[in-house]
């Protein structure tokens, strides 16, 4: 995943190529976040809004207020959940397209047929749920209807539960997407090497397979954890506003258009995904990764 | 020999494989279905199964303002910006890939910021944009603000895509077109652009439908006319009839046919390629 | 070969490997068609054929690495059909090697004993003798991308030994390296083979190849074999005119037999009227008949006026291409549209140089004209027609 090793020297050319793509990345990645960081330390005032400063009165409010840290440990729980979910989900269903389906236009429809809700609207979907979790739902009336229950089941919709399995129905795919990459340039013959030398099916999995695609799982997690820890939609529309998240503080501070504090918010939250993805990096070693 | 080695029968690991995945489809595909089937319904409609007397009223319904809200402003919104940040993301990841294939200074410098863009939570980057416009003493517009915060996330991805086409781009072909005597436009135009011509749908693709489905990082930024998927998360909260249903029946078949324009494109012209024209 | 199952005789550790009637099939095509082979003990077989003939088919067969879809194989006295391959006590060694690249080489030749639950010193301890084994243990801590092309392949090879293998299978394990080394790792496979005294199956393309390192030679064609013999047999005395023209190194050439020549000979006319004498061996006269005449036994002289039209065992034909070998020069001649190659040897050609557009006759003794067990079906369309040297 980085760019591809250079040809010929670089030229006016190539500046005025790559141009557009660093004014669009500074204009509205660099300079917003770094202002982010800025306004952070500003304070704001009632009725007149942002006023230029520096203090660090919002991140003493912050951190001094319990429910921030509730809110953060609520998010990193449902990170780890939803990260564990995905990542099985996510290697066992590459694991069985690249390795089991034996023709290969058969797995390229496959993993397509995995995709494609990829490409529709995530709130069409998560909302999708209502109909099938909900107290009159389809889940309930067959579980009703089964007799297996004569209460329809409360916890299915507008709980933890319900959140976890829209994240999953989002989310799973960023873990299929690079792991199906890197499973599918193993070389065959690896896995029959293997084999030679005495591997069950497990073996090879736990010592061939898993090793070689651990830079598309850290990929996967990174993606997973970011969209986990900066939902705040999926959490608010599938907990029915019982659950909050992190980013539940910064919408409540944007509501008084109290931007210091969210942007200190954000700030955190940032740093948080920060560790989170360095730890991700640290323990896949992805320079080693990219030696071979 | 045979593209891929046979093991004889199938493996027992192959069923159990094959029903996880099945049940997977299903969780992806079944709620989706549900909402499809629940949009068809009359005037006695509910929100949840059975289906009351089918029909098509919600969907006259939605286009009428009367009760909800303005569903036909923001599809006029929400597609003119998702064709934009699809032509942009095209043009510009694509000139940008290019750059890419020579090291030039800076280069780590921007490949980092654009994964880091790629990294930083939506809503992070909305408070951001939001908060630079006031500064910069601009007012947030769908076509302004919202366009560079869609193009903050999908150009990256259109980056790595461009990435992975020009990796398989072997540089031979460039100098064999020069060796004949091509100049560096006809080179492009009739050598490299054909190539990677599958790639740039994938981007267009992804440049489309990240604009048109963003949520978080529209949010903030797109000023006081709501695009398509704010609208709708408006509607989440204050209707509770099955319009909300139809919008997302909608909703999907447009996603549906960007999708199934891009895929066939891509299958023709790999299909063309292969018969040798 | 003999094809029936031995009674007792192989010990538990025999390396002879037996097909018996194997067909593998990949939807509707034959990759190999009802072989039948036995590779004895302790020999060093070349299964030699052009792409897409199957020799890796029944090499992946024999390693457990496909299932053949009917017929047995055997190695030793079991029957090893739907046997995992790490109780068939053979061991691959893979055209791309297949070193794992997650792991140092030390713990690549280590996996094998990793998987039967040896200890990590114990594990190591022995993949660093297999690595002195190969002169590479002082390189035991690289990966596998650092090594050179030579390198990766003897820690493949230290990998496959470490199985204490009683067959060693190698998928054209020369294929990768550079010309040089090539033969260098060329002589250390056969003496390697020599030391171990197990059996060896070799798969490979190129003829020199299979004729310098193989007791035996199965030569393939899609999905057939079509002489397995010892090198020597199949370069001087090939069975078939497919084996004469893919090894190189022989003209043939058909005609009708039609009646006795000199004593114990028969006399056959081919098309363009000329005629050649080969020993008698039993045919009836108006059959067809094809014969390989090996290269480096024609005579060339310049041709002075007509040759007599009842000239035996002699063509005349234009030189189309000269081409010197050091040791020989390679005479191509055009007989009548059909091409004929004379090697002649450097001190007979440089006391008569001949050059492209004379004219030649050609001439060979009749005991070096070697009948072929198949009439030949036609050059044309045989894409080895001029393979070899």
């Amino acid at each position: 995943m980085t760019p591809t090793p250079s040809t010929s020297k670089a030229s006016l050319t190539t500046y005025l190529q790559v141009a557009p793509l660093t004014l669009v990345l500074i204009l509205f990645f660099a300079i917003p976040v770094a202002l982010v960081v800025v306004v952070s330390f500003f304070r704001y005032q009632m009725l007149v809004g942002i006023v230029p400063d520096f203090t660090l009165k919002n991140y003493i409010d912050l951190f001094s207020n319990p429910t921030t840290w509730t809110l953060y440990l609520s998010t990193l729980k449902f990170t780890l959940i939803v990260l564990v979910i995905t990542f099985v989900l996510g290697f066992w269903i590459a694991y069985f397209l690249v390795f089991h389906v034996r023709n290969l236009i058969t797995a390229i429809g496959l993993f397509l047929v995995c995709t494609v809700p990829f490409w529709t609207s995530n709130i069409i979907r998560m909302i999708s749920w209502r109909p099938v979790l909900g107290t009159e739902g389809l889940i309930n009336s067959a579980l009703l209807k089964l007799g297996v229950i004569d209460q329809p089941l409360q916890w299915l919709l507008y709980s933890d539960f319900s959140v976890v399995v829209a994240y999953v129905h989002l989310f799973t795919l960023f873990m299929i997407v690079p792991i199906f990459n890197s499973m599918a340039r193993i070389d065959k013959s690896l896995l029959e090497a293997a084999v030679d030398a005495g591997a069950t099916r497990w073996g090879v999995v736990w010592n061939v397979v898993l090793p070689l695609c651990k830079t598309g799982i850290a990929l996967g997690a990174l993606f997973v954890v970011t969209l986990v820890m900066g939902d705040f939609f999926v959490v608010t529309v599938m907990s029915g506003g019982l659950s909050g998240s992190a980013t539940s503080g910064i919408f409540n501070d944007l509501q008084f258009l109290n931007y210091p504090r969210a942007a200190a918010n954000a700030v955190i939250l940032l740093i948080v995904v920060l560790l989170i993805a360095s730890a991700i990096f640290r323990l896949v070693d992805v320079r080693k990764e990219l030696v071979r | 020999m045979s593209a891929s080695p046979s093991y004889g029968s199938r493996p027992w690991t192959f069923y159990a494989l094959a029903l996880l995945f099945t049940l997977f489809v299903i969780f992806l595909y079944g709620p989706m279905i549900a909402v499809l089937v629940l949009s068809f319904q009359g005037p006695s409609a509910s929100l949840v199964f059975p289906l009351r007397d089918p029909g098509f009223m919600w969907f006259d319904e939605l286009f009428s303002p009367r009760r909800t809200g303005d569903v036909a402003g923001a599809f006029n919104r929400s597609l003119p910006l998702a064709i934009l940040v699809m032509l942009l993301t095209v043009l510009i990841s694509v000139t940008a890939g290019f750059a890419f294939r020579r090291r030039f200074r800076g280069s780590t410098a921007i490949f980092y910021m654009a994964i880091a863009s790629l990294i930083v939570p939506g809503l992070v980057l909305s408070i951001g944009i939001l908060v630079t416009f006031r500064y910069l003493g601009l007012s947030a517009t769908w076509y302004g603000s919202a366009l560079g915060a869609h193009l903050s996330w999908a150009l990256p991805f259109g980056l790595l895509i461009m990435f992975a086409v020009l990796g398989r781009l072997n540089p031979s072909y460039e100098e064999a077109a020069h060796d004949l005597g091509a100049s560096r436009w006809q080179t492009v135009k009739d050598v490299v652009v054909p190539i990677v011509f599958p790639g740039m749908i994938a981007v267009a693709l992804f440049g489309f439908t990240l604009s048109y489905d963003e949520f978080p990082r529209s949010w903030l930024t797109v000023g006081t006319k709501n695009t398509l998927p704010l609208e709708i998360w408006t509607m989440t909260t204050n209707v509770t009839s099955p319009a909300l249903y139809a919008l997302g029946t909608v909703t999907t078949v447009v996603s549906f046919a960007v999708i199934a324009l891009a895929l066939s494109s891509i299958i023709i012209i790999q299909r063309r390629r292969s018969r040798g024209r | 070969m003999a094809n029936s199952p031995p009674k007792s005789g192989a010990a538990q550790g025999s390396g002879e490997i037996r097909l018996v009637n194997v067909t593998k099939q990949f939807g509707n095509s034959y990759a190999v068609k009802d072989i039948n082979l036995t590779i004895p003990h302790g020999s060093y077989c070349c299964l030699l054929g052009p792409s897409g003939c199957g020799k890796t088919t029944i090499l992946r067969m024999i390693a457990g690495h496909e299932t053949p879809t009917s017929g047995e194989i055997y190695i030793g006295n079991d029957m090893v059909v739907g046997k995992p391959p790490v109780e068939r006590g053979t061991a691959m060694m893979f055209q791309s090697y297949a070193l794992f690249p997650h792991l140092t080489i030390q713990d690549n030749v280590a996996f094998y004993l990793k998987m039967r639950g040896v200890g990590k010193e114990e594990r190591r301890r022995r993949a660093l003798e297999m690595l002195q084994r190969v002169q590479l243990d002082h390189l035991k801590d690289r990966m596998p991308a650092q090594l050179s092309g030579g390198q990766q392949q003897r820690v493949a090879l230290a990998r496959s030994l470490i199985t204490n293998p009683k067959v060693l299978l190698l998928d054209e394990p020369l294929s990768a390296l550079d010309e040089f080394l090539r033969l260098r790792m060329r002589g250390e496979l056969k003496s390697l083979q020599n030391e171990l005294g197990i059996t060896f199956v070799h798969v490979t393309h190129t003829q020199p190849e299979a004729i310098a390192l193989a007791d035996m030679v199965v030569v393939m064609d899609t999905g057939r074999i079509d002489q397995a013999d010892t090198a020597n047999v199949i370069f001087d005395r090939p069975a078939t005119p497919y084996v004469a023209r893919f090894m190189g190194g022989q003209n043939v050439l058909t005609g009708t037999v039609t009646g006795g020549g000199g004593p114990g000979t028969i006399r056959l006319k081919a098309a363009d009227g000329s005629h050649f004498e080969t020993m008698a061996n039993g045919e009836k006269p108006k059959s067809e008949l094809s014969v390989a005449v090996r290269r480096d036994r024609i005579a060339l002289r310049r041709r002075n006026g007509d040759i007599a039209s009842n000239a035996v065992n002699a063509l005349w034909g234009v030189v189309s291409a000269t081409e010197y070998q050091g040791s020989y020069v390679k005479v191509t001649l055009d007989v009548g549209g059909q091409v004929f190659v004379a090697n002649v040897s450097d001190r007979d050609y440089f006391a008569e140089p001949v050059e492209r557009g004379d004219p030649v006759v050609a001439s060979w003794k009749t005991e070096d004209v070697h009948i072929l067990g198949k009439v030949d079906t036609g050059a044309a369309g045989d894409p080895y027609l001029d393979a070899g040297h």
